[in-house]
């Protein structure tokens, strides 16, 4: 309760992590709602009498047009919110559960723990994301589980730096010596102890995951390593880029999909961004 | 008697980079059952290292701690349990002692947990630490978390965390320096009522001998890392007899408009004395520094009874 | 005349939730060449009665009453420039912890050298002559100038934010709790060098604490608040020795005296009030033990005998307060909520 005043008390000092905020708002209800919110079954082929409804145009019947092959271009968008928040909190809680354990056990046990995490995260830093990612969709087959995969692999350096950052002042705070003193193990201080506050900062990185996820997946399926079953933003670009929707200047298909991959990637950016006063109040004073 | 705790020739070295600190040399004290022992001096003179040592929150560098006969010196984090149990803390700043998240009833429910004592038994011992503090009805207070509370009421959850388990052992550093002066005296009732009702060996650290004249009959007084003088409390503050120490009572601030004014018998700070080198660490601040002084370092000697003085002044004089 | 006279004064910080009194009505003056000792609990308004007079409130603070006459001018009714003109040359302060008086990343010569320089309109080697002047003033090695304040020990940046705020010359320094955090051996030489300078160069002090041992070391007069008001006033040696106010007769007692007895110490049980609502009649009520009726209901007026001032329904009664003041019983006996 505390920690939910807290945090709206935040948005509502930092307009940036606001709108950043509500464009989650918008995509989680979007995807609660998708059945009710969608006018057509996005996999549904529509007709035009008998032919199939190839290339609409934006009308009030079908208000972002359809694709080559007939489908509700508006439908497909509204259904891939699900994918897309499907894909990103998986990918997010992975690199929230990696990250914050690395940085953890890197800031509070220090030494040669410490010297072997950072090494491998910067060993991880150093990977370029894309090739990566490809090479492993090779390797396997192909499907979100390849990508929540890679972004957790690759994506938890960045939360385990400013956790294990945090845990390192934390550890000099008094009451983590008192529990010491008072017979704690270092199990149960970084877990019972230390952990829980820490936890909003990890959540904060991982919103930022999120976005990553949801534009690696779209390169993913666009590249065509995606799960072309699933109504998803990189699927729908792909098809559309396949199909030269382009050069046939089909914008109302390939734009929307486009454009909300790229508003769920700012809002990571603007949440994080409008939180580094938060983090570091030191920074944004100066 | 004998001693609960006992320290014998303790030292620490820190290693930082390049510089080496000798925070601690040649400390050695004993305090037993139902005794208070004061350990006072300026800052970064190595009364906090000192104190950590004993509870083995740092490792000795040189040294033994003995607690209630036991080595304890290198014992090992998972052995020392039994021992956590019965020699506790009361930290300086109440204000960072407590976990922000925990309400006070989980605070203190934590030692007893950790320490194995019975679900059935922990409601019934923190009433009645609760009440040992003076924070009644408990229930009025369990519920509720640090930020909620003054930092008077903390430093009594702070106290109360710590007797909680029982100790034979309590060790205070600087317990009211970061108080109000009107909740002060109320502490300080605290810690001696505590320890008189429980027989518990104490240790308080200060650098106002006021402070520690109130809580302690014994006093060790510390300059750069060694002891310079011990002895009863009173006696130190009425004849000092170690330069540094008559300097120390000088400095103590009294309330009364009519006081002696006159400049302290102590020069520059602590950060002019010579770091290592032979001879008394004393001297580059010393009134009475003779050649002698800068020769050879004095020893911590007898001078009278349950007195001990490491000053070459005292050669000499009348034991 | 005095110097400076502080005349009612309200100060109020704007928060969510409404007015803050910090300063509710303090009255009290500094005569050129005087140092007055500004005691009360943490909480109670002394840092922002410093800041007030000042002029360096933070943003949510304002003057919101009273008056404060130095050198005869209303420093209230001036503007910001003119307050600008006065502060350093006439009025400086040194604030609550010394390491925000200095700037972590310049070297301590260059921090002074800007203010002798672009506030004094000195030359630069005179600024350098003055600034070496000044260190010695304050006991500290001029040689030392060429050191960042994190080479400087606790005792030393409290020294040396000394020798900046009297880069001017001011007449009167205001210096927020600069013993506090200092051991004793440090914290009695910062205060000869106080005393020092007050009989040298005739320098007037409000000096900020919480240590009734502080005020009876080194101030002349001393002004007791509580939750925003000054509850008591006078020369140092009529307050401590004939305290009228059960609030100062409280604090005298709260603390041992390294010569005195060892008898139980006597705490004032409680905190003081939250200054956002403040109570109706005497702030002190709750804590008091000599508390009646009328004390909770009405604000006892402000009297003032001689130069002993006091704020207290009771002072006509003091010498038998005193006498059971300086019972533990008698406090142990007040149970505030
Ligand atoms: N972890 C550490 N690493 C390096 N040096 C240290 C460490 N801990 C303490 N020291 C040094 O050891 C000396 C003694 O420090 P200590 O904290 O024991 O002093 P103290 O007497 O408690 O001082 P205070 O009154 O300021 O609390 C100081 O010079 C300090 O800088
Ligand atoms: N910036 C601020 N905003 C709101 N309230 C403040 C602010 N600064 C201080 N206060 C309040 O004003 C009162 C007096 O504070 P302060 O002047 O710092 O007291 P002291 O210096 O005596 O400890 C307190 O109740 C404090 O909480
Ligand atoms: S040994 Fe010498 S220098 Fe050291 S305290 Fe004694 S007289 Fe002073
Ligand atoms: S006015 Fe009443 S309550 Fe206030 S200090 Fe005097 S006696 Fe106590
Ligand atoms: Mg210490
Ligand atoms: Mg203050």
């Amino acid at each position: 309760m505390r920690a939910a005043r807290a945090a709206w008390r935040f948005l509502r000092s930092e307009p940036f992590a606001f709108v950043g905020a509500a464009i989650y708002a918008l995509i989680v209800v979007t995807a609660i709602f998708a059945d009710k919110l969608a006018p057509h079954d996005p996999r549904e082929i529509l007709r035009v009498g008998r032919r199939v409804a190839r290339y609409l145009p934006i009308s009030p019947e079908h208000w972002l047009g359809t694709t080559s092959s007939g489908r509700d271009v508006l439908s497909q968008l509204i259904w891939g919110t699900r994918s897309a928040l499907q894909v990103g909190l998986t990918a997010a809680i992975v690199v929230v559960a990696i990250g914050t354990l690395m940085g953890l056990l890197a800031g509070y046990l220090g030494g040669w723990v410490d010297k072997l995490i950072t090494r491998l995260a910067d060993i991880v830093l150093s990977m370029p994301f894309l090739p990566f990612m490809l090479v492993l969709a090779a390797l396997t087959t192909p499907g979100t589980t390849v990508v929540v995969a890679c972004v957790a692999l690759l994506l938890w350096p960045n939360t385990a730096r400013v956790i294990r950052s945090q845990v390192l002042s934390l550890r000099e705070r008094a009451w983590v010596e008192a529990a010491r003193v008072t017979g704690c193990s270092n199990t149960r201080i970084m877990f019972v102890h230390i952990l829980p506050q820490v936890l909003p900062l990890a959540a904060l990185y991982g919103s930022v995951a999120i976005g990553w996820a949801i534009l690696a997946e779209a390169s993913a399926s666009f590249l065509g390593f995606g799960d072309p079953d699933t109504i998803s933003w990189g699927v729908m670009l792909q098809e559309a880029y396949a199909n030269q929707a382009l050069g046939r200047g089909a914008w109302n298909w390939f734009t929307p999909p486009g454009l909300a991959i790229v508003s769920m990637v700012l809002a990571g950016f603007m949440i994080s961004r409008g939180s580094e006063k938060l983090l570091f109040p030191k920074l944004a004073d100066k | 008697m004998s001693a609960v705790i006992e320290a014998r020739g303790l030292g620490k070295t820190f290693r930082t980079g390049r510089r080496t600190v000798h925070a601690v040399q040649d400390v050695s004290l004993a305090v037993s059952a139902g005794e208070a022992l004061g350990i006072v001096g300026e800052s970064g003179c190595g009364k906090t290292t000192t104190a950590r040592m004993l509870l083995r929150l740092e490792e000795p560098t040189a040294g033994q701690v003995i607690f209630e006969g036991e080595d304890i010196t290198h014992r090992r984090a998972a052995a020392l349990l039994p021992f956590r149990a019965r020699a506790q803390l009361v930290f300086q700043n109440p204000f960072d002692a407590l976990n922000p998240r925990f309400t006070i009833r989980r605070t203190l429910a934590e030692p007893l947990r950790n320490f194995g004592i019975p679900e059935a038994e922990h409601a019934a011992r923190i009433d009645a630490v609760m009440g040992r503090v003076r924070l009644t009805p408990a229930s009025a207070w369990l519920d509720r978390f640090p930020h909620e509370l003054s930092g008077g009421q903390l430093q009594r959850v702070v106290l109360a965390r710590a007797l909680i388990p029982g100790p034979r052992l309590i060790v205070a550093d600087e317990p009211v320096s970061m108080l109000d002066v009107s909740v002060r005296a109320g502490i300080l009732n605290l810690l001696r009522a505590a320890r008189d009702e429980l027989g518990l060996a104490a240790i308080y650290i200060s650098h106002d001998l006021a402070l520690i004249r109130y809580v302690c009959e014994r006093t060790v007084v510390m300059y750069l890392g060694r002891i310079v003088e011990e002895g009863p409390t009173a006696e130190l503050i009425s004849s000092p007899r170690h330069p540094y120490t008559r300097a120390l009572v000088a400095a103590v601030p009294v309330p009364r408009v009519d006081q002696d004014r006159a400049a302290l018998p102590i020069r520059g700070s602590l950060s002019d004395t010579p770091q290592g080198g032979t001879g008394c660490a004393f001297r580059d601040r010393c009134p009475h520094a003779m050649p002698r002084c800068e020769a050879e370092a004095p020893a911590l000697r007898e001078a009278g009874p349950a007195r001990r003085v490491a000053c070459h002044l005292e050669e000499g004089a009348p034991s | 005349m005095s110097l400076l006279s502080v005349e009612n004064l309200q100060v109020h910080y704007r928060t969510g939730a409404g007015p803050v009194r910090a300063v509710d009505g303090a009255t009290f003056s500094v005569a050129a060449g005087s140092i007055l000792g500004l005691v009360g609990e943490s909480g109670c308004g002394k840092s922002t009665l410093g800041r007030a007079i000042m002029g360096v409130l933070p943003d949510a603070g304002r003057i919101a009453g009273g008056s404060v006459v130095f050198e005869g001018r209303d420093l209230v009714a001036l503007t910001e420039a003119q307050r600008r003109e006065i502060r350093w040359r006439r009025l400086s302060f040194i604030p609550q912890t010394a390491m925000n008086a200095l700037d972590p990343v310049q070297r301590l010569r260059a921090q002074m050298l800007e203010v002798l320089m672009e506030r004094g309109g000195l030359a630069r080697a005179a600024a350098n002559d003055r600034a070496a002047e000044l260190f010695r003033m304050v006991g500290l090695d001029p040689v030392r100038l060429a050191d960042y304040p994190h080479q400087f020990s606790g005792g030393m940046r409290q020294r040396a934010s000394i020798a900046l705020a009297l880069a001017l010359n001011p007449a009167l320094v205001i210096a927020d709790e600069p013993v506090t955090a200092l051991d004793v051996i440090v914290q009695r030489q910062v205060l000869d060098v106080m005393r020092d300078l007050q009989s040298r160069l005739g320098l007037a002090m409000i000096l900020v604490t919480h240590d009734m041992a502080v005020v009876a070391y080194a101030c002349d007069r001393v002004a007791v608040m509580y939750a925003g008001i000054v509850v008591e006033s006078g020369p140092v040696r009529e307050v401590l020795e004939r305290p009228l106010h059960p609030y100062t007769m409280g604090l005298t007692h709260a603390f041992p005296d390294v010569h005195g007895e060892t008898g139980e110490l006597v705490p004032i049980e409680g905190s003081p009030p939250n200054l956002l609502h403040p109570p109706t009649g005497c702030r002190f009520a709750a804590r008091c033990p000599f508390a009646q009726t009328r004390c909770h209901e009405q604000a006892p007026p402000a009297v003032t005998e001689g130069e002993h001032m006091v704020a207290c329904w009771r002072a006509d009664e003091a010498s038998a307060l005193r006498t059971a003041a300086a019972s533990p019983a008698t406090w142990a006996a007040v149970v505030p909520a």
